[in-house]
């Protein structure tokens, strides 16, 4: 690990230069422990690509009925009068924390939720913004969250990728959001369009073009010419980590086929999460994270849903989509004991002015809004932070995105100052400069 | 309306304030200075500094030292040092009164709190500790001691080391290896036969396998210069060019459209940049000339006017950001330029003084001036292929949207003087807000002297490109001549080959980089010298063979005891199974084509290289990312590269292709299977090879041959080079 982390190319290797001492079948994504004890080991990072409100779902502003159709104070410099959530609050849970309609289902789970007020960042445009919350910087230069994480831990399934990003289509910015960057490409992330999931071709040649057993035979004469080059060379961990991942790619044929098929998962689960791709894709990542998938990321559709610039209304129509499916997943992963080390995550790249945009919508609003954490590690039925009473600022416990990384990484067994990579004469983190675990969240 | 906004502050105030009481003098106390150097100042650089600073005094009122603090403004005091209550600025930012400030939106709960709090410790500000004073953002003089650093030194040709094993030694190159090695006790291994050396030089010149044509042609020539005019005939081959362009091209983060897609401005006929280089490299541009031209070509005289605004594609097919980030784009110029040519991370200065290397901040603004006095401009082309100096088209980014379906015409992207030339200031901390001292366009001061001449012609970039290509400046051949041989031995003599700084690797010969150095450009700045050079040495040619003795000294092999066995990068990789296979269409040059279509059969530098979307196959074999300079490629093996090698479309067709290629040409399988043999891996199979195949071939229906050909491009040895 200090070798993997210090050196960069380590265990990696340039040509056959291979530095650090580790067995031949280690390879780059092979499990590793991290910094400390991880509270969490895995990852579902649910992103709500577009910018959803958080005065319409968990960050409730009754001042904003009170001023409705009103200026908003001076420096609060948005245009448009104020416009109060549509959508009505509620109590939920022994917790009691407040809660829009938009989430009747996900209402019930609020007691195993940290739901953070006072998110912030400075950048109100969503290609930035995707871009900071996925990799730190605003602009294409960085490794993503998920590249990170799996460079800092390997991923514990060596049959399945170690990080799977899913989308209907692709989110606004594109594959960059979780590209490796200057790590070494095995760390990229996995796109996987479920727009529609034939588990065939869910992953890119997946499909076996021959009958098993006559592939093995390929495979079998595959091994024997390969042995004898490596017997005429001496020991190289070059040819023997490829001989390995042409054997592990013919698992994964069979591992990443099975994992794919939501047919395997009885009527009563597939009715709980519902129908739909959002859906779907909860269900797949319930099911990669109990295949031992380090990172799953699920963004919840093509290009950006959530930017309801027009109409905060259509608000109802994505959280519709959401609701059931994320608090199914909820619940699924604490009936298979998976809850006490899996990291959910929920947020989009931003919030919404608490002004209107038109007549009824709502625009880009970065410097205060609502996230929420659950799972490994998260303090349950917990509100983090707040906005002042409209909206606009977060005032208290500001949490910026690079504590969240540095928060995430925590709770994942990463110290965010330790996890290095030499790049361009220095070392190069995911919180760059910045970034201070939020204790607040942990439990 | 008034708005009562909650004041949760008096928490984390009082605790301060208590911090305070027990401290005797303020200005000495370190705790506060670091509470003021990591809270306060950044607020005051970002939040007050734009009105109230060098360049704006609102008011007249500067709040970049303490003096100004306590002077005041136009309308008197603003802070009572240690009381809060009667501070005017504790009064505005609290924004519960008619002066309010900042104007353009209050500041967060905890940054009031933070101001507050350092008026109750009475302003600590460690004006008089050697501490940078607030206007500037550079402090860092370079001094002869940092000019004594080893890359920064003049080149000199050091005499030839002697050495014990004369017989080993073939030349000059071979004699500053071996003395290292001698130095250690090793022995250098056996060198390597000939099948193996034929292989490696033509994949390392053109990228591609040898045919057993020209491998017979090499065992029969038994002259001592039979390596020697292998080498010259690949060096001749259009396809030189082809396999070093690429490696160039990782350099340039070579791309031909943006990260994002919003307004995003595409390089269509950014593949003129490509070509250009292809046409450098095969016509041994010498390189001084090519790394002028690649800065300045546009504002060199004399002809090919179109090569020249070609060769600038390396920053005008630069990254252009969403939503006019001109400072990250400019970062972009400054890096590229000098982690390219200098093999300088001056980049790392944009924010500070570098903190390893002596690359003042102003450094970086003195470079980035020359970037932002300079423009992107498409030329377009008239059809006979010159320069249409009338025609006008503006780059897609700016294209007004009605215009987007009009048929775009070919161009040129390159690069232009800018209508502005002008010096920029540094930016403190990096924030375009906060203007420090004037940075003049100039050459770094670390390679300059300590008061480089100011670029004085237009945008300085014909001038920076003569400084950047000089015999003067010690680094231009160091990185060049280091950036071959990594690229002919799998590592560097400096083994980050874009970072010769601090922080980067020593060389591990340092006077086997200065004689090539030297020597290159003595000889003329000729890479294909350079290419002779190193391999007609006895080192290059020295077998891969495993030795006990030797791993256990040198494990890394960076003293060279045997030549490192390589994987084929993609480009290599993909073009060997298409021209085993008789499918490779050798057409050079022209617009890119999209790789993943099985149809397409040009090499894979042809291939679309997209910085939105990159083709899946290059991302998933270790191909750069385009965003960025890349000086090395790492070599993973992952499943998901495998699924490719076993399932994809592309992969059959070339099985079925060679599967019928060797069919035709042998009547049995003993000698189909030797023929196939001598095209994947230039020699014939041996005896249980032979039988393997054989038993696999008798096993399988009318496709037997077509898995078997699969297989052997499957093979470790296919990717592979000894």
């Amino acid at each position: 690990m200090l070798c993997r982390l210090g050196g960069g190319f380590g265990t990696l290797g340039l040509a056959s230069v291979l530095a650090c001492e580790t067995p031949a079948a280690a390879g780059p994504l092979t499990p590793h422990n991290g910094h400390f004890p991880p509270r969490a080991k895995r990852i579902i990072y649910l992103f709500m690509n577009g910018g959803p409100s958080h005065v319409d779902t968990f960050d409730p502003k009754p001042d904003l009925e009170k001023f409705d159709g009103t200026d908003p104070p001076q420096g609060a410099s948005k245009k448009g009068k104020l416009m109060k959530s549509p959508f009505a609050f509620r109590k939920a849970g022994r917790s009691g924390i407040e809660v829009s309609e938009l989430y009747p289902e996900l209402s019930k789970c609020i007691d195993d939720i940290c739901v953070v007020r006072s998110m912030h960042h400075e950048t109100p445009a969503h290609e930035r913004a995707l871009l900071l919350m996925n990799s730190g910087n605003v602009q294409p230069i960085r490794p993503s969250l998920g590249s990170w994480l799996t460079y800092g831990l390997g991923t514990e399934n060596q049959n399945l990728p170690g990080f799977i990003v899913l989308c209907p289509g692709k989110p606004v910015v594109g594959p960059q959001l979780w590209s490796n960057s200057f790590l070494p490409a095995v760390y990229q992330g996995t796109h996987i369009n479920n727009s529609s999931i034939d588990p065939k071709t869910v992953i890119r040649y997946l499909q076996n073009r021959e009958p098993a057993p006559e592939q093995r035979r390929q495979l079998d004469l595959l091994k024997a010419m390969n042995d004898i080059h490596l017997a005429e060379r001496g020991p190289d961990t070059q040819l023997d980590a490829r001989i390995e991942s042409l054997e592990m790619a013919y698992r994964m044929q069979f591992e990443a086929l099975d994992v794919f098929d939501l047919r395997k998962e009885s009527t009563p689960v597939r009715e709980r999460y519902g129908p739909g791709q959002f859906a779907d894709a909860c269900l797949i990542a319930r099911r990669l994270v109990e295949k031992g998938v380090r990172v799953v990321q699920i963004y919840f559709g093509n290009d950006q849903p959530w930017d309801d610039h027009k109409d905060i209304t259509n608000h109802r129509q994505h959280a519709g989509k959401s609701d059931r499916p994320i608090a199914a997943l909820l619940q699924d992963l604490k009936a298979r004991g998976l809850w006490d080390d899996t990291l959910v995550l929920w947020g989009g790249e931003f919030g919404r002015t608490p002004t209107s945009e038109g007549a009824k919508g709502r625009d880009h609003h970065s410097r205060g809004f609502s996230m929420w954490l659950a799972g490994g590690g998260v303090k349950g039925g917990h509100v983090h932070g707040a906005t002042d009473e409209l909206g606009m600022d977060a005032v208290k416990d500001r949490v910026h995105v690079h504590d969240l990384h540095a928060t995430i990484l925590h709770l994942l067994g990463l110290d965010h100052e330790k996890l290095t990579f030499r790049y361009s004469g220095r070392d190069f983190r995911l919180t760059d400069v910045h970034g201070q675990v939020v204790k607040g969240f942990l439990a | 309306m008034r708005f009562h906004l909650p004041l949760v502050t008096v928490l984390a105030v009082g605790m301060w304030a208590t911090l305070c009481a027990s401290a005797a003098d303020p200005k000495s106390d370190p705790a506060q200075l670091e509470f003021f150097e990591k809270q306060v100042r950044p607020l005051l650089v970002e939040k007050c500094q734009e009105c109230h600073g060098s360049q704006k005094q609102k008011g007249g009122l500067r709040l970049d030292s303490r003096a100004a603090v306590l002077a005041g403004g136009s309308s008197g005091p603003v802070v009572v040092a240690g009381d809060p209550a009667k501070s005017r600025l504790v009064e505005a930012i609290g924004y519960a009164d008619t002066l309010r400030m900042p104007p353009k939106g209050r500041l967060s709960t905890d940054q009031v709190a933070t101001l507050t709090s350092w008026v109750k410790m009475g302003l600590p500000w460690p004006e008089t500790a050697g501490a940078r004073p607030a206007t500037t953002g550079s402090t860092l003089k370079v001094t002869a001691k940092d000019r004594e650093f080893w890359s920064f030194r003049p080149v000199r040709e050091p005499p030839l080391p002697t050495v014990k094993n004369q017989d080993l030694a073939r030349s000059a190159v071979d004699r500053f290896i071996l003395a290292k090695l001698e130095e250690k006790g090793l022995r250098p291994v056996v060198v390597a036969d000939k099948r193996a050396l034929i292989r490696r030089a033509t994949f390392d010149l053109i990228g591609l396998p040898p045919t057993p044509d020209e491998i017979d042609a090499f065992l029969a020539d038994e002259s001592p210069e039979a390596f020697a005019r292998v080498v010259d005939r690949l060096l001749a081959s259009p396809h030189y060019g082809e396999r070093w362009a690429r490696h160039w091209l990782d350099i340039a983060r070579y791309g031909e459209d943006q990260a994002h897609t919003f307004q995003a401005r595409k390089y269509p006929d950014g593949f003129r940049y490509r070509d250009w280089v292809v046409k450098a490299f095969n016509t041994d541009m010498p390189y001084d000339r090519f790394v002028t031209e690649q800065i300045a070509g546009d504002l060199l005289d004399g002809p090919d006017r179109v090569d020249r605004l070609a060769a600038t594609g390396y920053f005008a097919l630069g990254p252009v950001y969403y939503g006019r980030a001109t400072a990250d784009e400019l970062d972009d110029r400054v890096d590229t330029l000098t982690r390219g040519f200098l093999g300088l991370t001056v980049a790392c200065a944009r924010c500070h003084d570098h903190k390893f290397d002596p690359i003042p901040t102003t450094d970086y603004y003195s470079l980035a001036g020359i970037f932002s006095s300079s423009d992107y401009k498409e030329h377009v082309l008239t059809p006979e292929g010159g320069i249409d100096e009338k025609a006008v088209q503006e780059p897609t980014d700016k294209m007004a949207k009605d215009k987007k379906k009009d048929p775009r015409k070919p161009v040129i992207h390159s690069l232009a003087e800018g209508a502005k030339t002008a010096d920029l200031k540094v930016h403190i901390r990096g924030n375009p807000a906060t203007l420090g001292e004037d940075a003049p366009r100039r050459f770094l001061t670390v390679l300059a002297g300590d008061d480089p001449p100011r670029f004085a012609k237009g945008s300085g970039r014909l001038e920076l490109a003569r400084a950047v290509a000089s015999k003067d400046n010690p680094l231009i051949a160091r990185v060049i001549v280091n950036r071959l041989w990594a690229w002919h031995f799998g590592r560097g003599i400096v083994g980050t080959p874009s970072n010769f700084g601090a922080l980067g690797e020593r060389p591990t010969h340092p006077e086997l980089l200065d004689y090539l150095a030297a020597r290159f450009m003595a000889e003329g700045w000729s890479i294909k010298t350079l290419h002779r050079e190193i391999m007609l040495s006895a080192t290059y040619q020295l077998g891969t063979k495993y030795d006990t003795r030797s791993a256990a000294v040198d494990p890394d092999n960076k003293l060279l005891w045997r030549m490192n066995r390589r994987r084929l990068e993609v480009e290599p990789w993909r073009d060997s199974m298409l021209a085993v296979a008789g499918n490779l269409d050798p057409t050079t040059g022209g617009p890119p084509a999209d790789l993943s279509s099985p149809d397409n059969r040009r090499r894979t530098l042809y291939g679309s290289v997209s910085r939105h979307n990159l083709d899946p196959q290059l991302r998933l074999f270790d191909f750069p990312d385009p965003n960025l300079t890349s000086d090395r490629r790492p070599v993973t093996s992952v499943p998901l590269q495998q699924l490719f090698v076993l399932n994809s479309e592309f992969m059959a067709r070339q099985a079925k292709s060679l599967a019928a290629r060797v069919m035709a040409a042998e009547p049995v399988d003993s000698t189909r299977i030797r023929q196939a043999f001598l095209l994947t891996y230039g020699r014939p199979p041996n005896d249980r090879e032979l039988r393997l195949g054989e038993e696999f071939l008798s096993v399988g229906g009318a496709d037997a041959w077509e898995k078997y050909a699969h297989v052997l491009l499957s093979a470790n040895e296919f990717a592979f080079v000894d």
